[in-house]
């Protein structure tokens, strides 16, 4: 009897002791009250600039490593680890001037010869980004211990708004890390150590990885910026000292975590029921960043019934785009043209497509298949992972109807919809697909309807056009701008009339954030409505420019 | 047949259904649709990288050549390569084992002493108002699947009541301990830091209990009906006629043949725990097997998902055998057919 009442007491007592938060003083590697900044994001992240490319992994990379060159806030191309750099050869060779007395966070100065491994790493591991790279760099030289020479295989205008995607590693740190691996005598590069570490010479420097949980990145106190005093390369006051990349999306976890302030900004793929409520909590607030990317229908060109230009025409002008950005997709905007409208070269000289029964019935009653309409059904696929597509396949299905053209809708895994897409038998008439640029210009979304891209899932148009591919590399070979943005002019016309997708619209990025962190959209962004911030192009993840205080 | 000879003859049946589990397993991770090396370098890579990747997986082989190449590897250790943490196999199983071995045992602790109590209380004052309570709970936790239980928790006692964490192992800037076994409990208390041990099991409340409601309703109806049904048995009525005070026949002679069908459900939950933890994992962000299984299901990452798999099979089998073997100890009627009795 008595021990049973001393097992509650102690069990009680064990109890209320587990259940206090963990204040015992622990060996602190970071001040007192460090300012931590947190953000949910999709994962896995892979800090490994040869390897990543998705979001999450996009967004630490400038923070862990510098480029050459960076876009600037104001959207243009200005240097970073280059100090200046020239063009020469008609477009098809690059030199570029180091900055001297740049450290890595291993306190190896950066030079030449590290650029040259860092583009010879990319290339030759082949992912990642190195698709951005490969078809155009023929050999990277360093000249003397600050410059580097890059010559090209062919002209490649948008090369320097690229190079913001080549990253420079401290080579002498990755070749002290690399193990085993199919590279020879590089073994695997230290692709498995740059998995969890870095070798880079950015604002932050990787304090812990745990992988399928967080990245915690540290402020590097000796970054370059500072110790070098280079004008808007140094931390603007109470930037965070720590930096914590977290890897969930789970909607009930992140509202959780927004509303006990254990989170600073949410990610992106927060369903708007829960933005909505977690705008409910005091201090939370929700912004919006005007994307690249366009939500497309793509049809196939190449296939009955969606073969014929009438047929497509039709079923552009019988689509409802105004129910798709006020109903389905609220804060988004309309598309008004074939690109982006936020890229620089789109051209603003086409009437965007907007449903109109009467031209739709026009364009239908001119289709080779106008009479046998009640034979036809066209088959739409969308991604069993993004469930509002269904609604834009059913809204797709109620406007066909109007037009008395039958639709099967197929819901389909995305990993069997990439096999799908890469065979024009198996591709069906209409994918519903969100296709990202590849670089801030109208010709990082053109160079989609490139051949090449055709049996991916970029395109399922099955465009095949060789008129088209030679205008798309005429234009990516263009150095200057000016003639190559209205080269990507004209493209943007041959594809508005060749019609093969139905552009539904231009993405907005929403998310939740703490309204004790400034961030800089609200600093060098343009207010465009309510929430909605135009983040300018280029513009990344730099955590040093954010500005805050610890929670409260 | 005597146990050493048992349990070999169970070690080595359960060396057939693991390769029956790696042939089918193995075989259907190759028949998903997506080229996984095509979906772990993007759709821009070049094809010479594509096929490099392809030609290092063996993926321009024919099925039954993968399969002996996995097989002669994972005799020298190696799983394989995981298209996702670009890491091997093996080491990442080793990383992201403990995490949900460390949640597992908690639950189990948890389930089982309360399964126990529950289920015998329970049946000893069948159909009294305790009796019902327990029934009718008990229909509530089987009914709801682990996941509701997990996003119901952290809605009560995360949002609402912010009683306890309700992400990852340890609290934002707590420095982990030294890596000794990988269960942060145990890892602290090797590092005499207490403080991280408190919020280590702070976090693991949450998600524990949520892995637990369910199994341990299952397992206190079944402890419930075993007991209800040896209540009754001659043994008990003579035990009783001879004077021997309740408690005693409760602890001694009603308990120990009560539990062998719950031991058996038991085993099996506990070994499904292992596997079944996965959305529970996602929805904590705890950094465990399930978590890394779902990522290596949603990326088609092959050798990953093979390779969590197997061990879920190698845990199952073990478990398996121990379950006979604790069954044989509670009942001694098996035991001496074990020893040839």
């Amino acid at each position: 009897m008595y021990a049973g009442i001393i097992a509650i007491i102690v069990i009680a007592a064990a109890g209320y002791w587990l259940m206090q938060p963990a204040q015992e003083p622990e060996p602190a590697p970071v001040p007192s009250e460090p300012i931590v900044y947190r953000s949910t994001w999709a994962w896995p992240t892979r800090i490994d600039p040869a390897v990543g490319s998705d979001g999450s992994s996009t967004a630490a990379h400038p923070n862990l490593y510098n480029s050459l060159v960076r876009i600037t806030p104001e959207g243009v191309v200005g240097p970073e680890l280059a100090e200046s750099w020239t063009t020469s050869n008609e477009g098809m060779t690059y030199t570029f001037t180091l900055r001297q007395g740049v450290m890595s966070h291993a306190g190896n100065e950066i030079t030449a010869e590290d650029v040259v491994f860092s583009m010879d790493r990319l290339l030759g591991m082949g992912e990642g980004l190195a698709y951005l790279f490969l078809p155009y760099i023929d050999e990277v030289t360093a000249v003397d211990t600050y410059t580097v020479q890059f010559d090209l295989l062919k002209s490649f205008g948008p090369i320097l708004t690229v190079m913001p995607n080549f990253f420079v590693l401290d080579k002498d740190v990755v070749m002290e890390n690399i193990a085993e691996g199919e590279y020879g005598d590089l073994g695997d590069y230290g692709k498995e150590w740059l998995m969890t570490h870095d070798a880079g010479t950015g604002p932050y420097k990787v304090k812990e990885f745990l992988l399928e949980e967080k990245l915690v990145m540290e402020k590097y106190e000796d970054y370059w910026g500072e110790t070098l005093d280079v004008e808007g390369f140094k931390f603007v006051e109470n930037a965070p000292d720590i930096m914590e990349m977290i890897g969930t999306t789970e909607p009930i976890t992140v509202r959780t975590m927004m509303s006990r302030m254990e989170l600073e900004r949410t990610d992106s793929w927060q369903p708007i029921e829960n933005l909505e409520e977690m705008v409910q909590t005091e201090g939370v607030e929700m912004i919006g960043e005007v994307g690249t990317s366009l939500l497309n229908l793509m049809m196939h060109t190449n296939k009955a019934p969606t073969d014929d230009v009438h047929f497509r025409r039709a079923m552009v002008y019988a689509f409802d785009y105004e129910t798709v950005v006020t109903d389905i997709f609220p804060h988004t905007t309309l598309v008004k043209g074939v690109v982006n409208e936020v890229l620089p070269g789109y051209t603003p000289d086409l009437e965007p497509f907007r449903r109109d029964l009467d031209k739709a019935m026009e364009e239908l009653e001119q289709s080779v298949y106008y009479d046998q309409l009640d034979e036809i059904e066209i088959e739409i696929h969308w991604c069993a992972e993004v469930p509002a597509e269904e609604r834009i396949s059913l809204l797709f299905m109620d406007n066909m109807a109007d037009l008395g053209i039958s639709v099967k809708i197929v819901k389909e895994p995305w990993l069997s919809m990439i096999e799908t897409m890469a065979d024009p038998e198996l591709s069906p008439n209409v994918v519903v697909v969100y296709n990202s640029v590849h670089f801030p210009e109208a010709g990082g979304d053109l160079m989609r309807y490139h051949s090449e891209s055709a049996p991916t899932w970029e395109q399922n148009e099955w465009l095949l056009d060789e008129t088209l591919d030679q205008m798309i590399e005429d234009a990516l070979g263009t150095v200057d701008q000016a003639e190559r943005f209205e080269k990507y002019g004209e493209i943007q016309e041959y594809i508005y009339d060749v019609c093969p997708t139905i552009y539904v619209l231009q993405t907005t990025t929403l998310r939740c954030v703490q309204d004790y962190v400034d961030y800089p959209y609200v600093e060098y962004g343009e207010q465009v409505s309510g929430f909605v911030y135009k983040v300018p192009l280029g513009f990344r993840t730099y955590y040093g420019l954010y500005t805050g205080v610890n929670q409260p | 047949m005597n146990i050493k000879k048992y349990v070999a003859y169970r070690l080595i049946s359960s060396f057939f259904v693991l390769f029956g589990l790696s042939l089918l397993i193995f075989s259907l991770s190759r028949l998903v649709p997506g080229d996984p090396a095509r979906l772990a370098l993007g759709p821009m890579a070049p094809q010479w990288a594509v096929d490099k990747l392809r030609a290092q997986l063996h993926l321009d082989e024919p099925v039954y050549i993968q399969y002996i190449y996995w097989v002669t590897n994972v005799f020298r250790g190696d799983l394989g390569q995981s298209l996702v943490t670009r890491r091997g196999v093996f080491n990442d199983i080793f990383e992201f084992f403990p995490a949900t071995f460390e949640l597992v045992i908690f639950s189990v602790i948890l389930s089982t002493s309360l399964a126990i109590i529950l289920g015998v209380t329970s049946g000893k004052y069948a159909n009294s108002l305790w009796d019902n309570i327990v029934r009718v709970t008990s229909y509530v936790g089987i009914a709801i699947p682990s996941f509701v239980w997990a996003i119901m928790s952290v809605f009560i006692f995360g949002y609402l009541l912010r009683w306890f964490p309700t992400l990852g192992r340890l609290s934002s800037g707590v420095v982990m301990p030294t890596k000794v076994t990988g269960l942060l409990l145990v890892d602290s208390l090797i590092a005499g830091r207490l403080g991280v041990f408190r919020d280590a099991f702070y976090h693991m409340i949450l998600p524990g209990t949520s892995l637990v409601i369910s199994r341990l309703a299952q397992e206190a109806r079944i402890t419930r009906a075993s007991v209800v049904e040896n209540l009754h048995k001659d043994y008990i009525m003579a035990a009783r006629s001879f004077g021997i005070p309740e408690r005693t026949i409760t602890l001694k002679y009603l308990l120990k043949p009560s539990l062998i069908p719950t031991v058996a459900i038991m085993g099996m939950d506990i070994a499904g725990s292992m596997g079944g933890s996965f959305i529970v994992e996602t929805i904590f962000n705890w950094p465990g097997l399930g978590r890394y299984g779902m990522s290596a299901m949603l990326s088609n990452d092959i050798n990953a998902i093979v390779g969590v798999v197997m061990l879920i099979g190698v845990f199952f089998a073990f478990m398996n055998i121990l379950v006979d073997l604790i069954t044989a100890y509670l009942d001694p009627r098996i035991m001496m057919k074990l020893r040839g009795g």
